[in-house]
């Protein structure tokens, strides 16, 4: 099996009927008004001032597209991705890549040649999203991730590192050692590759090898060619440079963030380009916020809940991070229980990343369903013995409540994490929970009755 | 400085705005060419920002 393309998941989606082809000139500042109504993912074919080029958007802004990129059932995509991260393929190299077609270096490095969109009202400058950012530390080796970019300068934008990430560890590394961090970012990859680039992997863990694992088949990279790092060879488009030994110094935001809310204006580095590679007839991704940021977010999120409850040997049979907390902040999981585990549960629970609301269900409930979610609050839960709060975690700038303005350039937030045992309380007859059912109801149907 | 990086210059002296507000007062200046106007007016060093996002030039 061969690894899977920006391009080929176009073909699936126009194959599935979720892909529009819009043919008649747009301004690359309206790109993102026109790709927001849009109910299937758009591919735009003629870019204002731009020829040559084309702009995709909305690739997995659906639960169900992200499922097809996924190759499973919606209700799976969790289950799916922790499965297959667990068999890593390491990358191959080859000589020769697509997304090395045209390169552009010195003087022709310009960022304004490319349709970069102005996506939101308030966004601080035109953003490229979705990126496949690959750095590598002298000591800790390659890590990739995804950070978004704010145009500046044809030169420079500055990019978002105000989380902890291990590219911030590693920006960190080099600012200390007063050096420039290297770093090449990958334009229009397959939604897998996006996916393995959003889990938080151990420092130790590839994300390439974790994106073979998703694909099922080495992910191809080629050495880029001003540094000595190594990008996806079917990108659309990559950005060679540096990230400037500056720190958190340059205006970054406001952008449309993935919590569905315009942010505020962030201190963050710059990020010089020295080298522009992209094919010859290059489509740009602009990844459509906060949708496909969201939905690619629950099952990397769904998958970290797993992996937590099966270390705490607690037994998952369903679970959900619910887009209306952004795939990333909540986490409601249903178990097989044993007397204790609904509290075992949330303390695994919300040890995942951020997540800062867990609750807990048996397995009698459907968790995708909100009113018998809601039925199990009501009755299976008192507050007093069965919320659990952890105070002073880890937490997220863009998350309002942590009131992040009130740290210095560069600081972190702490909040607070509730988690709610919805499981059925210890000492208390099941035969209490008996649901009311209509009698001789598997007996009859109503067509009968006609 | 061209003359539409001179033009953003002196509104934004005037008045702090969002970016889409700059991209409103000029709706017919193609993409890049108002692109690579605020790259000159970036490059400079002088935008300062307020608390709402808005960039503003302070008077010299």
């Amino acid at each position: 099996m061969a690894q899977k393309t920006f391009r080929d998941f176009l073909d699936q989606l126009e194959a599935a009927g979720q892909l529009r082809r819009l043919t008649k000139p747009v301004d690359p500042r309206h790109l993102s008004a026109l790709g927001n109504q849009a109910t299937t993912a758009c591919l735009f074919e003629n870019i204002k001032g731009y020829p040559g080029w084309r702009v995709a958007t909305g690739l997995v802004s659906t639960r169900a597209r992200l499922a097809l990129a996924m190759g499973c059932a919606e209700n799976r995509v969790g289950f799916a991705f922790e499965e297959k991260i667990g068999r890593p393929i390491d990358p191959v190299t080859v000589r020769t890549a697509p997304c090395q077609e045209v390169v552009l270096e010195g003087d022709d490095v310009d960022l304004t040649a490319i349709p970069l969109p102005l996506m939101h009202l308030f966004d601080g400058g035109p953003y490229i999203a979705g990126t496949f950012v690959v750095s590598k530390d002298p000591e800790h080796g390659l890590n990739v991730g995804s950070y978004r970019l704010m145009y500046r300068t044809p030169r420079e934008t500055s990019i978002d590192l105000v989380s902890p990430s291990d590219m911030r560890f590693y920006y960190q590394r080099a600012l200390d050692q007063g050096r420039p961090l290297p770093i090449a970012v990958a334009i229009g990859v397959h939604p897998l590759d996006m996916l393995a680039a959003s889990y938080k992997a151990p420092i130790d863990k590839s994300e390439l090898a974790l994106a073979g694992a998703l694909h099922g088949a080495p992910v191809e990279m080629v050495k880029c060619r001003t540094l000595d790092l190594e990008v996806p060879a079917s990108a659309e488009i990559v950005l060679e440079g540096e990230l400037l030994p500056i720190g958190w110094t340059a205006d970054e935001g406001p952008f449309g963030e993935f919590s569905q809310i315009s942010g505020d204006v962030k201190w963050n580095p710059i990020f010089r380009v020295n080298c522009i590679t992209h094919r010859r007839d290059p489509i740009f991704y602009m990844l459509q916020m906060p949708w496909e940021n969201d939905w690619l977010a629950a099952p990397v999120t769904e998958a970290a809940g797993i992996q937590a409850l099966r270390v705490a040997s607690v037994q998952p049979v369903d679970i959900r991070a619910p887009v209306g907390s952004c795939g990333y902040w909540t986490l409601i999981a249903s178990i097989r229980k044993r007397p204790g585990e609904g509290k075992n549960a949330i303390a695994a629970l919300l040890s995942v990343a951020e997540v800062k609301l867990a609750i807990v269900t048996d397995d009698d409930i459907d968790i995708h369903n909100p009113d018998d979610l809601d039925w199990a609050l009501t009755f299976r839960v008192q507050a007093d013995r069965d919320a659990v709060i952890l105070t002073g975690a880890r937490a997220k700038h863009i998350d309002p409540s942590v009131k992040s303005w009130e740290l210095g350039k560069g600081g972190l937030p702490t909040t607070a994490k509730l988690g709610i045992d919805a499981t059925i309380p210890e000492g208390v007859p099941k035969i209490l929970y008996r649901r009311i059912k209509p009698y001789a109801k598997d007996r009859l149907r109503l067509e009968d009755f006609q | 400085m061209s003359p539409l990086a001179s033009q953003m210059v002196e509104t934004l002296k005037a008045t702090p705005k969002h970016f889409h507000e700059v991209v409103d007062d000029h709706p017919d200046v193609p993409w890049r060419d108002l692109l690579r106007a605020w790259g000159e007016v970036r490059a400079a060093d002088i935008l300062k920002r307020n608390d709402a996002g808005q960039y503003y030039i302070a008077p010299s």
